[in-house]
């Protein structure tokens, strides 16, 4: 009883977090009501026994992409632009209620199945049985560093020309009225 | 060693691909010099991957036990494939060095290249359904890059996108054969499948055969894919070499040779492929008496010999398409190489502009002479063994209505032949085209060509004897050359092929005097557009790009739509599994 | 009711769930979508885990919640560096004014 609490008040706690960085005007508070998620949702991790994904769930969501936020923030500014949404709200609420609703309805209650004798660790699924598939996710990793420092470099290619690029977002201003 | 060797046919011209990838295009000297090096370099480690070929498997990288091993087995039908695909990938090669002199973006021709013929030794050396998939796919993106590598020429990139798109569907096919496999058997290793092909239920078995038969006539042009390859032909002519006799096309019939033990057991199985051979090899044949283009015609030519390999497995005789296949691969690049000098020298592809090149061409009209009668048929070059083999087992074992059209596919090969040959080389010259012979490393190549041309039916008993030893489930008898070379001489099959063929030729020597003045008949017309099939392809890519402007109104451009639209689905997905608990 | 620990944990993966679909319907920000997917990315972790712990085969369930985080991250990186880019070129982050997605 006092585990389904704590469990409970993890997620309710995650879950207002999520809120709040969803809702908050201003792009700063969101990262950081986005690490408290993080942070949260590490811990129902760590709790349920999974310490490795909860261990890179903390360093990687809680920390590097707060980090990866906040630097983009200073690039680019804190716009606080936060206009009325094109969807009618009263549309997104119902459609997300429905969903949420019918997945709750498919899920509830959970029947646990004993945990088997035969348990794999993680290492040993990773590296015995999904071996190719880490190969691939390291090429990921490799491509995706790389394609983020093309466009960081291109980024300051441009902003010595930027006296180019304007005509081009004026048209694209343009075109996006049309 | 085999080990090391399959190593060096992969990873040479891969390895090849990466530095010319990274080269210069102000230096076509030091990329014609590095290309020809690591061609060669892999043709040799091909040749001599041949006398370390063993059914046993030579490399077994662990890739997870979910995905199963890479492995690669160098047996008798995968080293002589790879021979293929490295010997006269690198006669291409040596042949580019004069055909592309002095073109633009050397860099990326022959970084495909290259690419392409490590992913055909890879193809057929992998013993895993999985990474014969990726390679597959790799050969098929080559290709794509390789026909559309002039693409300021809006026919190139539009035969490029053909060629993609229809073998894409091949590929789902060959995927979906392979997860079929993986999840009845829990493995994606070929030889798990050959050798336990009979637990498989039936019904599953059909949808794996079925799935890499669409795989195999997508890749090998068949029908109903035929429509692909002869606008491939706006490739440069060493690519269409390549792609002709060396890689791509092979692979499809190399599919179904492979699989063929597991397969044959299948009901309708073995009817089909003999429907799918005798259709192309008779609707090409007819589209190739009447075509203009010399490529397009040597194109129809090789999906009708196509035809014919995948008839021999469709009737039993494997080892008679495998042969022809090897026969095929060498004349044809020799015709192809040889077109391509004609067509290099002459700066038209259209026939009818063509005629008496001969005297101004020599040596190129000696090498296409030769290749033009092997494609015919007539002994004792290359092509009438392994022809008469094949029409041999089909009337031995082959259903009599599906031998009499091969026998008719013969008859009209050896008219188009001699109309290709008489249209080029002979008869009077129709326009005053001031051509040379070809250049030195052209000549180097089409010499060694046709030196097999001349010679490779030597090899077929020791070919048998390679299959006999190292592919235990297909069963295979060795034959001597000098029994084969006996059992053909004496088989009546080969007595009637011969008439029809003379017939064929005969009935050109009649009618040569018309060949280049005759007016465009309906027929002509109906012919090039593929019988329908064009139309139907045009019918196709139409309604799609119908229907998907008609959906790209739902497009607003809006991501927060796009994410309505998502959620409606999920809610609909939803809704379905609620209702159907 | 059912006081199964496992089932609290279902509450808030739900709870995540729905406000990460509610935020990517009505966020015009596109450095916020990219903050919103975060959300909705840490809720399929934790299913993923749950999952795993519900069949008794946690290492399984972790393993590809792992593959997801690494997945999602790049996920991440990359629009993050593309919004720097729409900011400098285009000049503003609302979605509604970058509609070239527009086919």
């Amino acid at each position: 009883m006092t585990e389904y609490l704590y469990y409970l008040l993890l997620g309710l706690g995650a879950a207002f977090c999520a809120y709040r960085a969803m809702i908050s005007k201003h792009l700063l508070p969101s990262t950081l009501y986005l690490a408290c998620v993080s942070a949260l949702a590490s811990v129902t991790l760590y709790l349920l026994g999974a310490q490795e994904v909860a261990v890179i769930e903390l360093s990687v969501g809680a920390g590097l992409v707060t980090v990866l936020l906040v630097y983009v923030l200073s690039v680019v500014g804190d716009d606080n632009l936060d206009p009325t949404s094109i969807i009618p709200k009263p549309l997104a609420f119902v459609l997300v209620a429905t969903i949420s609703i019918l997945v709750g309805w498919m899920a509830f209650p959970l029947i646990t199945t004993p945990s088997t004798s035969n348990e794999v660790m993680l290492a040993q699924v990773l590296w015995k049985h999904r071996a190719l598939d880490v190969w691939v996710q390291v090429a990921l990793i490799f491509s995706g560093v790389l394609g983020v420092l093309g466009l960081l470099s291109e980024k300051e290619h441009k902003i010595e020309t930027q006296n180019e690029s304007i005509p081009v977002a004026a048209e694209l201003k343009k075109e996006s009225h049309v | 060693m085999a080990a090391i060797l399959i190593g060096f046919v992969i990873g040479i011209p891969w390895l090849g691909a990466l530095i010319l990838w990274r080269t210069n295009d102000e230096n076509p000297r030091l990329q014609h010099t590095l290309a020809v090096a690591f061609s060669i370099a892999a043709g040799f480690s091909s040749l001599a991957l041949i006398f370390f070929s063993s059914a046993q498997t030579a490399v077994d990288i662990p890739m997870g036990a979910f995905f199963g091993s890479l492995t690669f087995t160098p047996d008798g039908l995968a080293v002589s494939l790879t021979a293929i695909a490295c010997v006269i990938g690198s006669l291409a090669v040596v042949f580019s060095v004069d055909y592309m002199k002095g073109e633009a973006q050397l860099s990326r021709y022959y970084t495909f290249v290259l690419l392409f013929i490590g992913a055909m030794a890879g193809l057929v050396l992998s013993g895993s359904l999985l990474f014969m998939f990726f390679f597959w796919e790799i050969t098929a993106l080559c290709s794509y890059a390789l026909i559309s590598f002039y693409n300021d020429d809006p026919k190139a990139v539009a035969g490029g996108i053909k060629a993609l798109i229809i073998t894409q569907v091949g590929g789902v096919g060959l995927l979906a054969g392979a997860l079929i496999t993986y999840s009845t058997l829990g493995t994606y290793q070929v030889s798990d499948l050959l050798e336990s092909a009979g637990t498989i239920p039936a019904n599953v078995l059909a949808f794996i055969a079925f799935g890499f038969l669409i795989a195999a006539a997508a890749k090998s042009a068949q029908f109903p894919f035929h429509t692909w390859l002869p606008d491939a032909m706006e490739a440069p002519t060493p690519i269409s070499a390549l792609i002709h006799a060396a890689t791509m096309v092979n692979a499809g019939v190399y599919l179904l040779a492979r699989f063929y033990p597991a397969f044959v057991q299948v009901p309708g199985w073995a009817l089909s492929v003999t429907i799918v051979g005798l259709v192309s090899a008779l609707i090409t044949a007819f589209m190739a008496l009447t075509a203009t283009d010399l490529k397009r015609a040597l194109a129809y030519s090789t999906v009708s010999q196509l035809g014919y390999m995948v008839y021999a497995i469709g009737v039993g005789g494997f080892f008679a398409s495998q042969f022809h296949l090897l026969s095929h691969a060498v004349f044809k690049a020799l015709l192809f190489l040889a077109a391509g000098a004609v067509i290099h020298a002459a700066g038209t592809r259209d026939m009818r502009r063509m005629g008496a090149l001969g005297k101004q061409m020599p040596f190129v009209r000696n090498v296409f002479v030769l290749g033009a009668l092997a494609l015919a048929g007539l002994p004792i070059l290359s092509g009438f063994w392994s022809k008469e083999l094949i029409l041999e087992v089909g009337l031995a074992d082959g259903p009599i209505w599906a031998y009499v059209g091969m026998l008719l596919g013969a008859g009209m090969t050896a008219f188009y032949t001699l109309r290709i040959t008489w249209l080029v080389f002979f008869g009077e010259a129709r326009e005053s085209l001031h051509v040379h012979d070809a250049g030195f490393a052209m000549k180097v190549s089409l010499g060694l060509l046709a030196a097999g041309t001349l010679s490779t039916w030597l090899l077929a008993g020791s070919f048998s004897g390679l299959f006999h030893a190292t592919l235990p489930f297909h069963s295979i008898h060795e034959l001597s050359t000098l029994e084969l070379t006996e059992e053909i001489f004496f088989a009546p099959a080969t007595y009637i092929a011969l008439t029809v063929v003379c017939l064929g030729l005969g009935i050109f020597w009649m009618v040569r005097k018309q060949a280049a003045a005759r007016k465009e008949a309906q027929f002509d017309i109906l012919s090039r557009e593929s019988f329908g099939f064009d139309w139907l392809n045009r019918q196709v890519t139409s309604i799609t790009f119908k229907f998907a402007s008609v959906l790209q109104e739902t497009q607003t451009g809006k991501l927060n739509w796009n994410v309505v639209g998502i959620l409606g689905a999920l809610l609909v997905v939803l809704v379905f599994l609620l209702w159907s608990a | 009711m059912n006081f199964d620990p496992l089932n609290a944990v279902l509450i808030g993966v739900v709870l995540l769930l729905a406000v990460g679909f509610y935020g990517l319907l009505i966020t015009r920000n596109l450095i916020k979508i990219v903050l919103v997917l975060q959300v909705l990315v840490k809720a399929v972790v934790i299913a993923l885990v749950l999952a795993g712990k519900d069949s008794g085969n946690l290492g399984l369930g972790q393993s590809i919640a792992a593959t997801v985080i690494v997945a999602d991250t790049v996920v991440a990186v990359v629009a993050l560096a593309l919004a720097v880019q729409v900011r400098i070129r285009i000049g503003t982050l609302d979605l509604s004014k970058i509609s070239s997605l527009r086919g």
